[in-house]
C-alpha cells in the first residue's frame, strides 16, 4: 500500500512524513546520513578520499604535475578541479560529454577552492616564473542519492589533506627539474571548508542533505560552505522559491554546526592513517 | 476589491501585483493577465488593465507567441494530411488537428478539396493547455460563416497580437484610416496573421508595409504615414 | 521605449547603496516572441525568449513548461562558469514563471552579453526578467538581480564596475522577488562573515525596490503609445 502511495504520490508522500518532522528513510529534518571517510584509497594517486553520505558516493583522486605557471601570476600553482558523473553512478546521466549539473559541479568546487583559500596557489609554486605544480582534482561520482556537492567538498579537503608531493628543485647547471622522490611531504590544507547542503519544500520545510528523490521534488536547493573559523565561503542557491533572512540564518547556524562534525571525522581518520604507519 | 481594480483602469500594471479582496461579495470576471488566487487576484502579464461593464477586468498586452483559446477564430496553415485529419500550423507550441468533416457539406463520400500548404480560417473547438487544439471551418449550425480554405492571389502577413485584436475591434479607427488609403480585402486571424488582397501586387506590399509599421505610432504619425501611402498609390 | 535610471542613496545613514545608470529596452528584436535589452552601466545584455513553442520529445515535461537558457560571452565559446550562471538564471525563472499553464511547450532564453564591466549575473537576471514580461509569459512575482561587493575595508559596494569586482574582497549576487523581497537566488566568490552576509542582503533588499520601480517605469514607456 504504501509502496503504491509513494510511486503514485511522491510529493503527498513526503508531504505527510514532513508534517510529522520526519522523513520517509527516518531522519529528522536537521539530521545528516551517516558520513564515511576513507583516505589514501587510490595508490596510484598522490591523495586520494572516498567519502559515503549515505547511499551516496563519491571519490576523489589528486595527481600533481609540472608545469610552467601562469603568465599573469608568476607565482602561483594550479587547482584543477573536475566533477565526473558517469552514467554508473545514476540513470538520469547520460554517456558523452559532461551535463550541466556536472559542469556545475565543477564550476563549483573551483569556487569552493578560490573562495575559501582551502590551499594558497603560491604554495604549489616551485620557481617563480619558470615552474610550479598543477593539482589535477577528479572527483568522481559511484553512486549518486542526492546531496552531491557535500560529498564532493568532503572528499577533496580530505584527499588534499592526504596528498603528498615529492620535492622538487632546479639544478642550477643544466637548468632541469630534479625530482626527489624518497623525500615527500604534505600539503600546507591552510582551511577546511565543508559545505551543507538543504532543500526546501513547499517553500517553507527547509531540510538538510537532501536524498535524490527528495533534492527533485523539493522547490529549491542551497548550499553553505563555512570554514573552521565561522566564515562564509559561498551561499550557492541556483534560484527557485525564495527564502526569508531568519531561514538563512538557521541554515547558516546549522552548517556552523556540520562543519565542526566534519572537521572531527576528517582529524580522526587522517590521524589514524598516520598512526597506521 | 473591484473599486481598488477600477482605480488602475488605464494604468500599467506588472506581474506579481496584488489586488486583494476586502470585505465585499461583488464578483469579478478576470480575463487574460489576470488569475484568482483565494481572496486576491494576481497579475501575470505586464500590460494596460481594462474593464468592460459591470465586472470584467482583464490585462491588455503586447504580444508576439499565440496561445490557442477555445471559440477564437485562427488563420492556419495546412502542414500535413494523415489520415482522416489534417495538422495545421497556427503559430501556438502545438500543431491543430483539423477533421476534414469539419468543413461545410463534407461527408466520408464528399471529402472537401484541402492541400497542403492552403491557409484555413477557423475556429478553435478545443483548446486547453494539456490537449492538442482542435479546429473546425464550420459553427455550430454546420455552416461555413466565413469560415474554410482561402487565400488564392493574397499575401499573409505576420504581426503582433495587440494589432490583430486593434484591427478586430468594432468601429476601428485603424481599420476606417485604411480603407481610405484605397479598397482592400483582408482576413484577420487572433494569432497574429494577417492575410491582405488588393487590386495589385504592388498595392497588397504597400498595405503589408502599412500594418507592418503601425504598430508604434501615435495617432498624428499615422495619419501622416496614410495620407503619403495614398498619394502615392493614386 | 528606453529608459534610463540612476541612483545614489542613503538608508538610515548606514550604508548607502549607489547603482549605477540603468537602460533598458523592450521588444526591439523582430525575431523573437519577447526581447529586451540591459544596461548597468557600461555592462550591457541582450535577451531574446522563444515560447510557448513546440518541444522535443526527449526534454518534455507532462506537466510544466521546459525552460531553457542559453548565454552567450562576448568572445569565444560558453564554457563551463557560463553553464554555471545558466543554470543560477534557468532556475531562478523557473521559480518566477507560471511554468505549469503551459505544460509540454518548451520556453527558451537567449542572454548574449555585450559588454561585461562588472554585476554581468545581476544583469543577465535583469535583462531576462525584462525579456519574460515582454514575451507576456505568465509570471507569479517578478525577480531582480543585485551584485554587492564587500572591499578590503568592509564597505559595501552595490553594482559595481569589474575594476571594483577585482580590488574586493567578497562578491556575492543575489535574485530578489518582487512579491515579499526575499533571496531566491544566491551566488558568492570570496570569504565574508554572517554579519556582512546579512547586511548585504538588507542593502540589496532595498536596492531592489528601485529596480522595481525602475521596471515599471520602462514598461510604463513601453506602453505609453497605446495608452
Amino acid at each position: 500500500m504504501a509502496a503504491g502511495f509513494k510511486t503514485a504520490e511522491p510529493l503527498e508522500y513526503h508531504r505527510s512524513f514532513l508534517k510529522e518532522n520526519c522523513r520517509p528513510d527516518g531522519r529528522e529534518l536537521g539530521e545528516f546520513r551517516t558520513t564515511t571517510l576513507n583516505i589514501g584509497s587510490i595508490s596510484t594517486a598522490d591523495g586520494s578520499a572516498l567519502v559515503k553520505i549515505g547511499n551516496t558516493t563519491v571519490i576523489c583522486g589528486i595527481k600533481g604535475e609540472l608545469t610552467s605557471p601562469p603568465a599573469d601570476a608568476p607565482n602561483s600553482g594550479y587547482i584543477v578541479p573536475n566533477v565526473d558523473l558517469p552514467p554508473l553512478c545514476s540513470s538520469k546521466f547520460r554517456p558523452g560529454p559532461p551535463g550541466e549539473q556536472a559542469q556545475a559541479a565543477s564550476q563549483f568546487m573551483a569556487d569552493v577552492i578560490e573562495s575559501s583559500e582551502v590551499l594558497l596557489k603560491e604554495d604549489l609554486c616551485i620557481e617563480k616564473a619558470k615552474l610550479c605544480w598543477v593539482l589535477y582534482c577528479d572527483i568522481m561520482c559511484l553512486d549518486y542519492d542526492g546531496n552531491l556537492l557535500d560529498a564532493c567538498v568532503i572528499a577533496l579537503v580530505a584527499a588534499l589533506k592526504n596528498a603528498q608531493l615529492p620535492e622538487v628543485s632546479i639544478n642550477k647547471d643544466t637548468d632541469l627539474a630534479e625530482v626527489n622522490t624518497d623525500k615527500k611531504r604534505h600539503l600546507n590544507v591552510a582551511k577546511h571548508p565543508v559545505s551543507s547542503s538543504f532543500a526546501v519544500f513547499d517553500d517553507s520545510i527547509v531540510i538538510v542533505d537532501p536524498t535524490a528523490e527528495e533534492e527533485t521534488l523539493s522547490t529549491a536547493m542551497m548550499t553553505v560552505v563555512t570554514d573552521e573559523n565561522e566564515t562564509l565561503c559561498m551561499l550557492h542557491k541556483p534560484g527557485g522559491t525564495s527564502l526569508s533572512s531568519e531561514k538563512l540564518q538557521d541554515c547558516i547556524s546549522r552548517a556552523v554546526t556540520r562543519n565542526r562534525e566534519v572537521g572531527k571525522l576528517i582529524n580522526t581518520v587522517t590521524q589514524s592513517v598516520e598512526t597506521d604507519k | 476589491m473591484s473599486d481598488c481594480l477600477k482605480e488602475k483602469v488605464g494604468e500599467v500594471l506588472l506581474p506579481g501585483d496584488i489586488f486583494s479582496f476586502e470585505n465585499t461579495s461583488e464578483k469579478v470576471i478576470c480575463g487574460p493577465g489576470l488569475r484568482r488566487n483565494g481572496d486576491e487576484v494576481l497579475v501575470c502579464k505586464s500590460g494596460i488593465l481594462r474593464h468592460k461593464h459591470p465586472n470584467m477586468y482583464w490585462v491588455d498586452s503586447q504580444q508576439k507567441r499565440y496561445v490557442p483559446v477555445k471559440g477564437e477564430s485562427v488563420i492556419g496553415i495546412v502542414t500535413a494530411k494523415s489520415g482522416d485529419v489534417f495538422k495545421v500550423d497556427v503559430g501556438g507550441s502545438e500543431l491543430a488537428s483539423l477533421s476534414y468533416l469539419a468543413f461545410e457539406g463534407a461527408t466520408k463520400r464528399n471529402r472537401p478539396n484541402v492541400q497542403v500548404g492552403d491557409l484555413v480560417y477557423g475556429q478553435f473547438l478545443i483548446a486547453n493547455k494539456d490537449m492538442e487544439p482542435e479546429l473546425v471551418c464550420i459553427d455550430s449550425c454546420g455552416r461555413a460563416n466565413g469560415m474554410g480554405v482561402f487565400g488564392a492571389g493574397g499575401l499573409l502577413i505576420k504581426v503582433s497580437l495587440g494589432l490583430v485584436r486593434r484591427l478586430l475591434a468594432q468601429q476601428s479607427a485603424l481599420v476606417k484610416e485604411l480603407e481610405q488609403v484605397f479598397p482592400f480585402e483582408m482576413v484577420v486571424g487572433l494569432n497574429g496573421r494577417v492575410w491582405v488582397k488588393a487590386q495589385s501586387m504592388q498595392r497588397v506590399q504597400v498595405l503589408a508595409s502599412l500594418l507592418e509599421s503601425c504598430e508604434n505610432m501615435t495617432p498624428q504619425q499615422r495619419h501622416a504615414l496614410f495620407r503619403r501611402a495614398a498619394n502615392g498609390a493614386s | 521605449m528606453r529608459s534610463r535610471l540612476a541612483t545614489t542613496m542613503e538608508v538610515d545613514g548606514l550604508s548607502a547603496f549607489s547603482l549605477r545608470e540603468f537602460g533598458c529596452e523592450q521588444n526591439l528584436l523582430s525575431r523573437p516572441d519577447g526581447s529586451s535589452s540591459f544596461v548597468q552601466g557600461d555592462t550591457s545584455v541582450l535577451a531574446g525568449v522563444y515560447g510557448p513553442a513546440e518541444v522535443k520529445i526527449s526534454k518534455e515535461i507532462y506537466d510544466r513548461a521546459t525552460m531553457e537558457v542559453v548565454i552567450q560571452p562576448k568572445v569565444g565559446l560558453p564554457g563551463v562558469k557560463e553553464r554555471a550562471r545558466e543554470q543560477c538564471v534557468r532556475e531562478t525563472c523557473e521559480a518566477a514563471l507560471l511554468s505549469t499553464l503551459h505544460p509540454r511547450s518548451s520556453l527558451s532564453l537567449v542572454l548574449q552579453v555585450v559588454h561585461d564591466d562588472g554585476s554581468l549575473l545581476s544583469c543577465c537576471l535583469n535583462a531576462a526578467c525584462m525579456a519574460l514580461m515582454d514575451a507576456g509569459l505568465p509570471m507569479g512575482c517578478l525577480f531582480c538581480g543585485v551584485t554587492c561587493a564587500i572591499d578590503p575595508e568592509g564597505h559595501i559596494v552595490t553594482d559595481p564596475t569589474a575594476q571594483q569586482e577585482k580590488d574586493s574582497r567578497a562578491v556575492m549576487t543575489f535574485a530578489i522577488d518582487s512579491a515579499q523581497h526575499r533571496v531566491m537566488m544566491s551566488s558568492t566568490k570570496g570569504s565574508f562573515s554572517v554579519n556582512e552576509l546579512q547586511q548585504c542582503i538588507a542593502v540589496s533588499q532595498r536596492a531592489s525596490e528601485k529596480i522595481f520601480q525602475f521596471y515599471r517605469e520602462s514598461v510604463r514607456r513601453r506602453y505609453s503609445k497605446t495608452v
